[in-house]
């Protein structure tokens, strides 16, 4: 739910509660006023009627009281009160409809006789102005009740103007473009602050994307030179006639090792790369026909090494990657089913449109399955091996909302990967 | 034909420059932007040869420049840095092919070489080596005047060798070239070996001499025997 539609129902519903506490009470009030008016008016005909009695010593449908106002009835015994109030309702001579009154009974002994005296007021006028003021008071609240609710809505939404302006460029921004942040700032303290430390944390953040970026591209050509350098004069030297067995055999170690540092940088440094998101052309990829295209590519090493390929049923598994990643990412995978095979081994690959696996025959596992996709789990002593591939293909994984499962069964090893 | 190599690292600019040298070439290097931006302003070159990253300047400038000035000189980039976006940019701006340190100076050669027959004769040149004749442009393979029938990968690696004739190559070098670098298998050595037991059968077969000689723990060698 919105802040705007959350806040604005809550206010609504408080109001309403209010809205309607009030009303009652209101209406109690006029009410409590208006009887209170009309028992101190009935008090006083009750004196005047006292005073009539007592001055007469007689009572007759004097004139001046009208129909229905008093009703004097003798009784045996006077009841314990001395005088009730009460609400009543009684016919209407002319238009034959209930009237409500109020009614005032007392005792009243008339010739030593003990009457009870009941003198009512019509609350027929009091009604309606009750009737009129409720309505002018729902009109009224009502419309200050709506009024209140569009100013509060105009209101918040301008007051939460900058805060919206603030999310919308946050989710816009992009750490990889040099072009900061930028909040337009506001008169609202609180609003300022936000963007304050919002606009530090995102120069932090670029800084340090650029810095490991930089980092990134330095290291690779300050170490990629070097080895380049060895290479080229281990290249030369064995140009040498005169080179004996040990002299070769030192050379060639010492290529090996330059070789393989080189590889290992490399795997490091996309490591890095991957970790701090410097690859950003993310296009739809189906990875069953790539995996099935970089099988192909390897008929070489397959046909040499007595391995069967067996793809299908397959579907196309689309993921979002960049170029550079994808192809990383399966042929790591099929590296990884090529050289841990055994000899007149398997692969299979199969694909639906939720999960893609890639099967391999191969002896067992020798480290902890769980620690397989960690950097420099070598599973064979190969010294042409750095230990990264499959390093690179969870990290490639976790960074793209994949998710990579290993599981062994009966000789066949599976890699599965389905979306996270 | 007159190379230039631009390359800051001085040890590396050597070896490619000797390395090119004794291959027949005449080889200028120069180390900064600057001297390059001098060089390729009053000479004319082939090809040259590029690192990217230099000390005062970007190798990209340079082909750009370099392109605006003389458009048929070849260009080689040699850089460290391996990202698909150099690559892409690189080619773009009209350079030729794009190598990623650290390479082997065997198949910097071949690119040049490669890159020098495309430009010359728009690929409609031979390649002789004794009895051999190779034709690039239909792939085909004459051994004293008989055609030989090779494999994609042996024909690959014939002309590899005879890019680089007389020179030891390094069984690594062979695999990278013929595989790419992402072949890290402990099977390419060995794979190399069958290809190259191969290639020599079938020329030997059409009568050819034997070029191919193994040098102990490197590699192999085309030369005369």
């Amino acid at each position: 739910m919105k802040l705007l539609a959350k806040t604005n129902r809550i206010y609504l519903a408080f109001s309403l509660v209010i809205y309607l506490l009030t009303a009652l009470a209101f209406y109690q009030i006029i009410r409590l006023l208006i009887y209170d008016e009309v028992e101190s008016r009935l008090r006083v005909e009750r004196r005047d009627f006292e005073t009539y009695v007592r001055i007469h010593n007689t009572w007759s449908s004097s004139p001046y009281f009208v129909e229905n106002k008093i009703e004097v009835v003798p009784v045996s015994k006077r009841q314990s009160v001395s005088e009730s109030f009460t609400d009543t309702l009684i016919l209407n001579r002319y238009d034959n409809e209930l009237t409500p009154f109020r009614q005032l009974t007392f005792y009243e002994p008339i010739h030593g006789v003990m009457h009870r005296v009941s003198i009512r007021k019509s609350l027929i006028q009091t009604y309606r102005l009750i009737e009129v003021i409720t309505a002018t008071m729902v009109v009224f609240l009502g419309l200050l009740l709506l009024g209140m609710f569009w100013f509060q809505r105009r209101l918040s939404g301008q007051l939460w103007y900058p805060f919206y302006d603030t999310l919308s460029r946050i989710k816009q921004f992009d750490l990889s473009h040099n072009s900061p942040l930028d909040l337009s700032p506001t008169n609202i303290t609180e609003f300022n602050e936000l963007n304050d430390v919002l606009q530090k944390m995102a120069a932090k953040m670029q800084q340090d994307y650029r810095s490991l970026k930089e980092f990134t591209e330095n290291a690779s050509h300050e170490i990629q030179t070097p080895l380049a350098l060895i290479n080229a004069k281990v290249e030369q030297l064995i140009q040498t006639e005169s080179l004996s067995e040990t002299q070769t055999h030192w050379i060639e170690t010492i290529y090996q090792a330059s070789r393989r540092i080189s590889r290992l940088t490399q795997g490091l440094l996309l490591l890095a790369k991957i970790e701090n998101r410097q690859f950003s052309d993310s296009q739809q990829i189906d990875l069953a026909n790539l995996l099935t295209q970089k099988l192909a590519d390897m008929d070489d090493v397959l046909s040499f090494r007595h391995l069967s390929i067996q793809i299908g049923p397959t579907a196309p598994f689309d993921v979002h990657l960049p170029t550079a990643l994808a192809d990383s990412l399966v042929t790591n995978l099929v590296n990884n089913a090529i050289k841990h095979n055994q000899p007149e081994g398997r692969i299979e690959l199969t694909s639906t449109a939720a999960q893609l696996c890639l099967r391999n025959t191969g002896g067992p596992l020798v480290t902890d399955p769980e620690r397989l996709f960690e950097r420099f789990k070598k599973e064979s002593a190969s010294s042409d091996s750095v230990g990264l591939g499959l390093a690179i293909v969870r990290q490639i994984c976790d960074s793209y909302g994949l998710q990579i499962a290993y599981q062994a069964a009966g000789g066949i090893h599976e890699f599965c990967i389905t979306r996270a | 034909m007159k190379v230039l190599v631009i390359e800051d690292e001085q040890g590396l600019a050597e070896s490619i420059t000797e390395y090119m040298v004794k291959d027949g070439y005449i080889c200028e290097t120069v180390t900064t932007f600057r001297e390059a931006e001098e060089k390729i302003h009053l000479y004319t070159y082939d090809c040259i040869i590029v690192d990217l990253t230099l000390p005062d300047g970007n190798g990209f400038q340079l082909i750009e420049m370099l392109k605006r000035l003389m458009a048929t000189t070849g260009v080689i980039i040699i850089s460290a840095r391996n990202t698909l976006e150099d690559k892409l940019k690189g080619l773009d701006i009209g350079s030729d092919d794009y190598l990623t340190k650290p390479f082997h100076l065997s198949e910097l050669n071949a690119r040049v070489k490669s890159l020098m027959r495309r430009r010359q004769f728009g690929g409609y040149t031979e390649i002789r080596f004794q009895e051999l004749v190779v034709v690039p442009q239909t792939r085909n393979v004459f051994a004293n005047g008989q055609l030989t029938m090779l494999s994609r990968k042996e024909y690959d690696l014939l002309l590899y060798f005879l890019s680089n004739v007389d020179v030891a190559l390094t069984k690594a070098s062979i695999a990278e070239h013929l595989w790419g670098d992402n072949i890290d298998s402990a099977d390419s050595f060995d794979m190399v070996y069958s290809h190259i037991k191969n290639l020599r059968r079938k020329l030997l077969d059409k009568g050819a001499a034997d070029y191919i000689q193994s040098i102990y723990g490197i590699g192999y060698k085309f030369s005369q025997p």
